[in-house]
């Protein structure tokens, strides 16, 4: 049952893609159907993520081959609620396709292999890998903004007025939520680190240990950080904060996709 | 005889502005004009459209030549005596279908000059209320003007044909509306007392924006213009000091020089810690250098980016007009279906006269002879069942009819005549 679950997950988020694009590209006039499509696909991943809870336990599941399931469950569900208060289907139709691709991924990949010693199994863990992934999500949504910012960006200075660009919001408001993102994602994605730094600490006897993913994390961290610092105090804003944003986040990407076969980690389910 | 809809009347494109003016209505008069236009014995109902672009005469009668032939000396007649003749040139005469389409593409915008402009349609709805008033509406049009109505909200709806400004002011506040959420806590610097930055200043206020700087380089025409548009006044020589408030700034100086250059932008730029700029350059020549759009945050617009832009709109609509031709189509064939069942009242209302005519004879009859002795309460029940009767016997005919007569395959007009022979209804 949990398995045609699963794998209705990435065909209804490519369909909400589908429905997206339809809006922004072909001038429906409204989202209704692909923000049910959206909502429908969440429900679908949530249940499945339950059934694989129940079965294999949250830890398991979370940190093993179906963490891209459940960051992109988090994504989702940040996004439908950033959905209630702006009103930003655009953004949707970049939160949908990302979601089929990180859900057919885990689904490539193949989830639940391994198993957790049982004596790494502390709080530590969970509260760990949620935090992280709650920042990359959200991380993953400021780019979502990002992208949005530097194509509409790209048409003013242009001078080109397509249909697409009526759909987008204002430069203004992109800029606010992407920094609104940011300033969630930043202290989210510390804890994240912060946690799973202690929870080395306490099972591996060493707190840093130069592991790719720890280098990974620390360098996208660094980079968040010259960011916000920048936004906060030398007025970086607009197209720069947007690219910055953007290659933020392609760093912690990239490593999620790729980083395990390229650079064996630890987090790769490695635990000795 | 059955009514018709006919059109008489002038447009910006038959006509040049001078005929259009020579025959314009203006708006006190229509009323006495619409009493006048009554007043010929051809014309059923009448209402008069009068705008800077088109007058007509929108009437239901049943001679259309006769019609054409009124509704063209109502107009001369309006018209300064010593040029009429000369008019007939430049009307166009419409009937039936023609006449529908023709006033749904007008309530739809299709035939104005900027085609998806929106005023057309209150103009419609005004001038027909006043001949409401006057009294010179009936069925026909009543039904006409609602339908045509409903279908410039369809088309507004269902077709993009009012979308995308098509002026260059608004093309710049459209595009101001793109890179800024919000106007109230923008601050706007009009550099230059044209028309143009005047006209653009008062749209951006109407967009939200309260704070206003106005320069000029006489400074007593900065002030009366500020005073106008409740705006700040500003030494020219002061103004690239205050630059670094301005989120927009519209220049519309004659100036031969440029106004603010790239490197004074950048400056002002770091100031305002990179929040976003726009200038909009709408003078003859050049006010801004084009620079300045190189850079981050900042956009400039010349006066011709917004007329290309706004030509790129009209383009646009031209293809939504398209749509929305169909959707006319559509709505001039319904209505021409309901104006066509119209014609089987005059066979339906015969036919129960006719048999009305039957019942009362034989019920006068028999009540006189035979029935004499009934009571009253008698007498009542069969004036019931034999209305009733007639009434069930007609119900099947009579409902055929109409149904015929707003369906495809129309074979009302058969089935009237077989009808009219039938019962021997005359033409009454």
């Amino acid at each position: 049952m949990d398995a045609v679950l699963i794998k209705l997950i990435p065909i209804a988020y490519l369909v909400a893609a589908g429905g997206f694009f339809l809006y922004l590209f072909r001038g429906d006039t409204t989202t209704r159907m692909p923000a049910t499509l959206l909502l429908s696909g969440f429900v679908i991943h949530s249940l499945a993520l339950a059934v694989l809870f129940f079965q294999a336990g949250f830890a398991t599941v979370a940190v093993m081959g179906d963490a891209l399931l459940f960051n992109s469950w988090l994504m989702v569900g940040i996004y439908l609620l950033i959905q209630l208060k702006y009103r930003l289907a655009v953004l949707g139709g970049i939160i949908a396709p990302l979601a089929f691709l990180m859900t057919f991924a885990a689904i490539a990949v193949g989830g639940g292999a391994g198993e957790i010693p049982p004596g790494f199994q502390t709080f530590w863990l969970p509260l760990h890998v949620t935090l992280a992934f709650l920042g990359n999500a959200v991380f993953a949504l400021a780019f979502g903004v990002s992208l949005i910012y530097l194509l509409q960006e790209r048409h003013l200075k242009h001078k080109k007025m397509t249909l697409l660009m009526k759909r987008f919001p204002s430069l203004e408001s992109l800029d606010r939520l992407n920094y609104k993102l940011l300033m969630w994602g930043f202290p989210l994605m510390t804890l994240g680190i912060v946690t799973g730094s202690l929870w080395a600490g306490i099972h591996w006897g060493d707190y840093w240990s130069w592991d790719p993913r720890q280098i990974s994390s620390a360098l996208a961290w660094a980079f968040y950080g010259v960011l916000l610092h920048g936004r906060i105090t030398a007025g970086l804003r607009g197209k720069k904060a947007a690219l910055m944003t953007m290659v933020g986040f392609c760093v912690v990407l990239g490593y999620f996709l790729w980083g395990d076969a390229v650079f064996p980690s630890r987090h790769g389910g490695r635990f000795e | 005889v059955q009514k018709q809809v006919v059109i008489v009347g002038l447009n910006h494109r038959s006509a040049p502005i001078e005929v259009r003016e020579s025959v314009a209505f203006e708006n006190s008069y229509v009323r006495d004009a619409l009493t006048r236009l009554r007043d010929y014995p051809s014309i059923h109902e009448g209402v008069i459209l009068s705008t800077c672009n088109r007058v007509e005469v929108i009437a239901a009668a049943p001679d259309v030549s006769a019609a054409f032939n009124d509704i063209a000396a109502f107009l001369a007649e309006q018209k300064a005596q010593r040029h009429a003749g000369a008019l007939d040139e430049h009307m166009y005469k419409y009937q039936d279908a023609e006449a529908v389409r023709h006033l749904f593409r007008v309530a739809a915008s299709l035939d104005s000059m900027v085609v998806g402009e929106p005023q057309i349609l209150g103009q419609l709805k005004q001038y027909y209320d006043s001949a409401q008033q006057a009294g010179t509406v009936g069925a026909i049009l009543h039904r006409l003007f609602h339908r045509s109505f409903s279908v410039a909200k369809r088309v507004r709806s269902e077709t993009g044909i009012g979308s995308g400004a098509v002026s260059v002011s608004s093309v710049a506040v459209d595009l101001a509306k793109r890179i800024f959420d919000r106007f109230d806590d923008k601050t706007v610097m009009l550099i230059g007392a044209g028309k143009m930055g005047d006209l653009m200043a008062r749209q951006l206020q109407s967009a939200g924006v309260e704070t206003l700087m106005v320069t000029n380089r006489t400074f007593e025409r900065a002030v009366a213009l500020a005073e106008s548009i409740h705006g700040n006044p500003i030494r020219y020589e002061d103004f690239p000091r205050y630059l670094i408030m301005a989120d927009l700034v519209i220049g519309c100086a004659s100036a031969t020089e440029l106004l603010v250059d790239a490197a004074t932008v950048e400056k002002v730029l770091r100031e305002r810690k990179q929040r976003a700029m726009f200038f909009i350059d709408i003078g003859d020549r050049r006010n801004f250098d084009s620079k300045i759009n190189d850079l981050d945050n900042v956009y400039l617009y010349n006066i011709d980016d917004l007329k290309s832009v706004a030509e790129d709109n009209l383009q646009e609509r031209a293809n939504e007009a398209e749509k929305a031709e169909g959707i006319v189509g559509e709505e001039v064939e319904n209505f021409l279906r309901w104006l066509s069942s119209l014609e089987q009242v005059p066979t339906i209302m015969a036919l129960r006269r006719r048999f009305e005519e039957i019942r009362k004879g034989e019920m006068e009859k028999s009540l006189g002879g035979s029935l004499k002795d009934l009571s009253e309460a008698q007498r009542a029940a069969l004036q019931d069942m034999t209305t009733a009767m007639i009434n069930k016997m007609l119900h099947g005919p009579i409902s055929q009819l109409k149904k015929n007569s707003s369906e495809e395959d129309d074979d009302s007009t058969l089935y009237a005549a077989a009808l009219k022979k039938l019962f021997d209804l005359g033409d009454k």
